[in-house]
């Protein structure tokens, strides 16, 4: 049996700390890895008698798709993560530039006469998925997503995105439907969608501070119990399904003109196709940030993209907090867009 | 080793770069966040309130924010709000007055007439749900 110190490198959330010590622990010919964080080191014992550069390259096999590299000598990178940092914020910063742009240009306040039929549903539901519902759903779409191929691997990911996409755009089908039937008497409650809004940006920032590096920087971690039932619920597969479905609720000022045309369309037929014209189409802007995210987080350029993608939420999650909380009456409007 | 020497003089260049793009990034985002667009700026001309029978009207336009933005009214007498939607489906047709605790989904097209009462001096804020778009009304 020895012991050998490894560097590590790509561990960016303390849960890579768990990621790591279950892969390498399930290969037989390991036992007791340990990653130390702060060190960026792995110590582990073996029973194999291959040389340390034989076993680093053979563990690297293993936990590359997850973006850790696993080295005998610290590497000497001179894309040091604060320099990374430094490019992320100037980049983040122009997509959000473009954004609040976009919103102020007016493009998007064509206005749409005429009853509500499937297909003005589906050119609604493309404005809508560029408008300023992209900041709580996009946003909450783009942090999630993130953050789950952060830790798992791509094919995770994918089976994870289509789960939340299949869950979104059921949910809306099936509740357009019911709207439709039960008509007048129900009404989507202002100040449920207001708080769940609220609790999508705080998920929205906490996300995006832990993208940009702010917990590994401050050393501020979440307690590891945190990150363990995090993870124990992304691998559940009702998990994504969930979180679809629950966009429903989500504030956005489309989604609710669009229930309320499913409500007065008088029948489960009708209002379905309504709300399903609607959703397939916010499907393309959202589709592309999920799986986009995917192809990002597993190229080379992960470390610059999970920083700017962090960049993106924070300011978005800002701005969603700040107009929700203005919305309840809570503080007064900081901006009009 | 001269190399190394270049490549960390690079570096610093390139961050004290990055770093004033960054600020002025801030400068414009501010901007473009704060700043009031054009469009309610001129718009801001139209005469919207008008009175009818001893009745003030105040009329504001909803669809992708609400026009005009700064409405003047008088104070103490009957006033009405008429909101106006045109194909309104964006957050602005969801409206919410925090101080009269209103909260309604204004239809696609038409006016939704509100009932202000007697205002005192003093402005009356309306904003949509999501709280991304507002008006004032300021009673004089």
């Amino acid at each position: 049996m020895k012991k050998y110190t490894f560097h590590v490198s790509g561990t960016h959330c303390a849960s890579c700390k768990i990621l790591i010590e279950d892969i390498l622990g399930e290969q037989d010919f390991i036992k007791n890895p340990k990653v130390n964080l702060k060190r960026e080191t792995v110590e582990l014992e073996t029973e194999s008698e291959k040389s340390q550069e034989e076993l680093a390259s053979i563990l690297t096999e293993k936990i590359k798709n997850n973006g850790y590299r696993l080295a005998v000598e610290k590497e000497e990178s001179l894309e040091g993560d604060g320099s990374v940092l430094f490019k992320a914020i100037p980049i983040g910063l122009v997509f959000l530039a473009l954004f609040f742009i976009l919103q102020k240009s007016g493009i998007l306040n064509l206005g749409i006469g005429g009853p509500i039929t499937p297909t003005t549903g589906f050119i609604i539901g493309l404005i809508a998925s560029v408008s300023s519902c992209l900041a709580v759903v996009g946003g909450l779409v783009l942090s999630l997503s993130a953050k789950v191929s952060e830790d798992n691997n791509n094919a995770v990911d994918k089976k994870n995105f289509t789960l939340f996409h299949i869950g979104r755009i059921v949910s809306f089908a099936l509740l357009g439907g019911v709207l439709g039937v039960v008509g007048d008497v129900i009404g989507i409650n202002f100040t449920f969608t207001a708080i769940l809004g609220l609790l999508a940006s705080m998920i929205m920032l906490l996300l995006g501070l832990n993208l940009v590096g702010v917990f590994e920087k401050s050393k501020v971690t979440l307690p590891a119990g945190v990150f363990n039932f995090f993870r124990k619920v992304q691998h559940k597969t009702l998990t994504p399904l969930i979180i679809g479905f629950a966009t429903f609720f989500l504030p956005c000022g489309f989604t609710q003109s669009m229930q309320v045309a499913a409500l007065s369309s008088g029948s489960f037929l009708s209002g379905m196709l309504i709300m399903l014209a609607f959703v397939l189409g916010t499907f393309p802007v959202l589709a592309f940030l999920s799986f986009g995210s995917a192809s990002f987080a597993h190229s080379n350029y992960a470390p610059l993209f999970f920083k700017t993608a962090g960049v993106v939420v924070i300011g978005l999650g800002l701005f969603a907090l700040l107009s929700g909380l203005a919305g309840l009456g809570i503080i007064p409007p900081l901006f009009n867009i | 080793m001269k190399d190394i020497k270049n490549k960390k003089e690079n570096n610093k260049t390139t961050r004290a770069t990055l770093i004033v793009l960054t600020v002025f990034l801030l400068i414009g985002l501010g901007f473009v966040i704060f700043g009031d667009s054009k469009i309610s700026n001129t718009e801001n001309i139209v005469q919207n309130v008008e009175v009818r029978d001893g009745t003030q009207y105040v009329t504001v336009n909803a669809r992708g924010g609400y026009l005009p933005r700064i409405s003047s009214a008088q104070s103490g007498i009957p006033t009405k709000l008429i909101m106006k939607t045109t194909g309104t489906f964006d957050c602005s047709s969801s409206l919410t007055i925090p101080e009269l605790g209103y909260r309604k989904m204004l239809p696609q097209n038409g006016e939704t007439e509100i009932d202000l009462g007697v205002r005192k001096p003093g402005s009356l804020r309306g904003l949509c749900s999501m709280g991304m778009y507002n008006f004032e009304i300021n009673f004089i």
